[in-house]
């Protein structure tokens, strides 16, 4: 029996039991599917290659090395790793240029144009569980961030001595996920689409600020405002990647408005998820090394930021780069390749992409085969993983550190 | 290898010289008395007409944190004016009241200051805050954990549990977040502000708990000195900017009978409410007060005009005065049951009445605050203003002519409310060595540095002299890091790193069951992955300094 800290999405949970049985690992108390998914993966051979056939790992590193030195322009996209993982990654970009964009970018720079242009009210996961007698949950499901719910969302015990929480879903779809769970809480949801989503939102923070709801029939509205003026300390939860591309920008800069708008006279905060590849993490030292989040480009010699400007779609599709080096060390995201674009790709030994790159190198995965420090979803606590596995693939560090000697 | 400093002009008044020409020596990173005769010296640097003082201390700076950081995520446009490129030897960034880790230690190695000191690490951000330290070059740093508003510690103080249990509880704390120090910030009043109470006085109770800041002050003030802590409890007071706090200040300090405390950033903490815009100067009463209370040292927090951002854990105070933002956005949170965080942007002018005047409140303080051991020179950066303006605060103490010409240019009204121009104090050279230097380093409770006597870090700093004192601080001629030279003229040579300092406390470790549980029944997470290991942190880099609690004279 193994305690091990979970690598696989940003809740990071650190109260996983595995057992371990001929160097594979089977999760003892826990039902999580990305967990469970993740630890099924049978590693067949780990060798590096370069276009798709076998190599040794000096021989990758010395031609990821050349192509370094060579192009005129990276991209380092996916960044699924770690904090030393990043600061190798940034050590290189400030040295020879280039860009830094994440598997999360898309998503999360709608986020960011709402903090950077109005700012927010947060909260953290002990204070989601402790404080809030109202959660409201906005398009997102258990596939994020599985365990949230039963350990943050359902709690036996706060210390507000919460009695019964009220849980309200709005989204498009049926949340399967709550309504098993329905007798733990006072549920009630409202279904609609992203559209009908901004329009009731606008409307709330209209009611809200003129603190009377005048001669509205609207249902869905009168039950909202009734329910948020009598909250103590509520929260919202998001995931951006499930909205409305198009009218993703202006839902969450109306929900942070909104939230502005309660603290007036109660408490109230908001919650954004950012996914499985660990954003967070690689923005965090971004912003302290460079003072901007990710799409960041080093070719001036100084940073430059651009949400726009530096997404990797775009860079791909624009040919503005002549190599992308794919990282990713905790799962298998598809990637894109693109003609005359030189592809690299650090990842685990079982991604299924690992022959159509000019270079693969193998990884190991942030608290399996190697410590590491990650930050959790709510950008305040990091915690430390130790390695529990013992196959020698090498962390996302140890690679590129050796290929920064070499250039 | 021996290098011998000769010729300098030395202050160092930890050892009580006074400007005097002495001899350094310097010996594996450490200043040495005199090298014994069969030694030979293999470098001699000549220092005619220099000015050497030990390297500078910052008491109180936010450097790290995940305050700072999502500072920075708010204000990409600072970070847009402020860019620095790579070079040869260092690393590209950008900002400066938000300034990037890298070129925080290059500009605190350029002013020449050796070590700083973030103080307000929340315990459940605490590792981070220290892993983001590990790329701050060139200085030593250390941390002060937040505390006071976590729901366990008021819990405890509720329940009336005993003052040794309470000081076990501190202990692990200090050590596990690696702290060097503790810092109450707004003591019960975080919380409260999760319960909606938008202000809490220093004996107004807060909603859930039914207890006092006065109680939560006195008994972490109480646990400092019974774990014999190198640096005594670090305060925020309650009531941060609002007008009229400086009799809740005085109050705090007679709350703690004559044991020791630190009140930081006291210019936000020392307003009265007189006259038609019931905003005025309360820097003479607190002065005195001070002056009175020789248990009682303080930092200033002043306030430089210019563009800057406020980071603090007092959310209730930060999110009172959200509407001042400038530009118009703001973040707060509520962090993990211990404390929380709010971010203001915030432009201070000359011209506007309450900016002027809490300028002049700060060099008030500065003035009236008679023993410069008690009173060391910060403006909490970036809340008051960027470290950067250090050497024009120091002209503003040492020149008198020079202060009276800038209070002309401000509001006058604040010009007119303000005795500022009365004040004819002039700060000598050895005073700003004590406020910058021997000072923090004495009641941080580190002793070898902050001085040049034997034994201590060979962290100096050589000025040119300069009747222009701006001119003279911000420039060094060289700084000595560890004994090796790190700037010369404005450059840095090489780039090293500091130490972490911690403390290290010994206590009964029975309490850890009861936080055990606490933490998977509440916090959601394990004690075990919250405690930092030392492993991690020299995985990162990072060189220890441990301080034992072992303070004798409290
Ligand atoms: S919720 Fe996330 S961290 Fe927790 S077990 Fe599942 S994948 Fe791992
Ligand atoms: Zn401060």
């Amino acid at each position: 029996m193994q305690s091990f800290i979970c690598p696989f999405c940003s809740l990071l949970c650190d109260d996983i039991r595995l057992e371990i049985k001929n160097n594979s690992f089977v999760p003892l108390n826990s039902n999580c599917l990305i967990l469970k998914k993740s630890l099924k993966r049978k590693i067949k051979d780990h060798f590096p290659r370069i276009k798709g056939k076998k190599t040794t790992m000096s021989i990758a590193i010395e031609e990821l090395a050349k192509l370094i030195k060579k192009s005129k322009s990276i991209l380092f996209a996916g960044m699924g790793t770690d904090t030393k993982g990043t600061k190798v990654s940034l050590d290189i970009l400030d040295k020879f240029g280039g860009t830094i964009d994440h598997f999360s970018g898309d998503s999360y720079s709608k986020n960011l144009k709402s903090i950077q242009e109005i700012g927010g009210v947060y909260i953290t996961l002990a204070e989601l569980k402790n404080r809030c007698d109202t959660i409201i949950i906005i398009e997102t499901t258990d596939q994020t961030v599985p365990r949230l719910f039963e350990k943050y969302i359902f709690p036996k015990e706060t210390i507000n001595k919460i009695k019964k929480r009220k849980i309200v879903y709005i989204g498009s779809k049926k949340p399967q996920f709550l309504l098993k769970n329905k007798n733990r809480f006072a549920f009630n949801s409202i279904y609609l689409n992203s559209q009908n989503l901004l329009n009731l939102i606008s409307q709330l923070r209209q009611k809200i600020n003129n603190n009377s709801l005048d001669s509205t029939k609207d249902k869905n509205l009168t039950f909202l405002f009734k329910l948020l003026k009598n909250t103590n300390y509520g929260s919202i939860i998001l995931s951006a990647s499930e909205l409305d591309k198009d009218l993703c920008d202006l839902i969450i800069n109306e929900i942070n408005l909104l939230i502005q708008d309660l603290n007036k006279f109660t408490r109230f905060a908001g919650m954004f998820l950012s996914g499985i590849h660990h954003l967070v993490t690689v923005n965090e030292v971004l912003l302290w090394q460079t003072g901007f989040p990710i799409r960041t480009n080093f070719s001036k010699g100084y940073p430059r930021h651009n949400i726009d400007q530096f997404s990797t779609t775009r860079l791909l599709a624009k040919k503005e780069v002549d190599l992308v080096v794919w990282i990713d060390s905790f799962h298998e995201e598809k990637i894109t390749f693109k003609k005359n674009i030189k592809s690299v790709l650090l990842g685990i030994p079982t991604h299924p992409q690992k022959k159509n790159a000019d270079i693969f190198i193998p990884l190991g995965t942030p608290g399996l085969d190697h410590n590491s420090h990650l930050f959790r979803v709510d950008k305040v606590v990091s915690m430390h993983l130790k390695k529990i596995r013992n196959i020698s693939l090498p962390s996302v560090f140890e690679v590129l550190s050796k290929v920064k000697e070499r250039i | 290898m021996i290098v011998r400093i000769k010729n300098a002009k030395v202050y160092d008044p930890t050892n009580k010289v006074d400007g005097r020409i002495k001899d350094i020596f310097i010996k594996d990173g450490k200043i040495i008395k005199r090298p014994n005769p069969k030694e030979k010296i293999s470098q001699v640097i000549n220092l005619k007409n220099k000015i050497v003082m030990p390297g500078g201390i910052d008491i109180h700076s936010h450097i790290a944190g995940g305050k700072v950081n999502l500072a920075r995520l708010l204000l990409p446009e600072e970070h847009r004016k402020y860019l620095y490129s790579s070079t040869n030897n260092l690393r590209s960034g950008s900002g400066l009241g938000t300034c990037t880790s890298f070129h925080i230690g290059y500009k605190y190695a350029k002013l020449g200051y050796t070590a700083v000191f973030e103080p307000a690490s929340l315990p459940a951000n605490a590792r981070s805050t220290i892993i983001e330290m590990s790329d701050i070059p060139l200085i030593d740093k250390g941390c002060y954990t937040v505390l006071g508003n976590d729901d366990f510690l008021l819990n405890l103080i509720q329940k009336k549990t005993s003052q040794k249990k309470i000081n076990d509880y501190v202990a692990w704390i200090l050590t596990s977040t690696k702290g060097l120090g503790i810092k109450i910030v707004n003591p019960g009043g975080i919380n409260a502000f999760k319960f909606n109470q938008r202000e809490l006085d220093l004996d107004a109770k807060n909603k859930k708990y039914g207890i006092t800041p006065r109680s939560i002050l006195k008994i972490l003030t109480k646990s400092l000195i019974d774990l014999k802590a190198p640096h005594p409890i670090h305060v925020h007071g309650c009531n941060l900017g609002v007008p009229g706090n400086v009799k809740t200040t005085l109050k705090q300090i007679s709350a703690v009978e004559g044991k020791p405390m630190h009140l930081t950033h006291i210019q936000y903490h020392s307003y009265s409410n007189e006259g038609d815009r019931n905003f005025s100067s309360g820097a003479a009463i607190l002065a005195e007060s001070i002056n009175k209370n020789k248990n009682i040292s303080c930092d200033i927090g002043q306030v430089m005009f210019g563009q800057t951002v406020t980071t603090s854990a007092d959310t209730m105070s930060q999110y009172r005065n959200h509407s001042f933002a400038h530009p118009k956005k703001w973040i707060c949170a509520d962090i993990e049951c211990e404390a929380g965080c709010g971010i203001i942007p915030f432009e201070y002018r000359d011209k506007n009445y309450v900016n002027a005047l809490q300028w002049a409140i700060g060099l008030e303080l500065f003035l009236l605050i008679k023993d410069p051991w008690r009173v060391y020179l910060t403006t909490d950066h970036p809340n008051g203003a960027a470290f950067t303006a250090y050497p024009r605060l120091i002209k503003l103490l040492m020149d008198r002519s020079f202060r009276n010409e800038e209070l002309e240019k401000i509001n006058k009204d604040s010009q007119n409310n303000s005795i500022l121009k009365s004040l004819k104090r002039e700060y000598s050279l050895y005073e700003i060595a004590i406020l910058t230097r021997s000072g923090p380093a004495k009641i941080l409770g580190l002793n070898n540095i902050g001085h040049l006597g034997e034994g201590a870090k060979a962290d100096i700093t050589v000025y040119t002299e300069h009747q222009d004192k701006e001119k003279m601080f911000e420039n060094p001629f060289l700084v000595f890091k560890d004994g090796q030279i790190i700037v010369k003229n404005g450059t840095i040579k090489k780039v090293i790193n500091g130490k972490l300092y911690i403390a290290e406390a010994e206590y009964d470790q029975s309490i850890k069951k009861e936080i055990s549980i606490y933490f998977e029944k509440y916090i959601g997470r394990k004690m075990s992955s919250f405690e930092i290991q030392n492993q991690e942190l020299w995985d990162h880099g990072l060189e220890l300094e441990q301080i034992r609690c072992s303070r004798n004279d409290y």
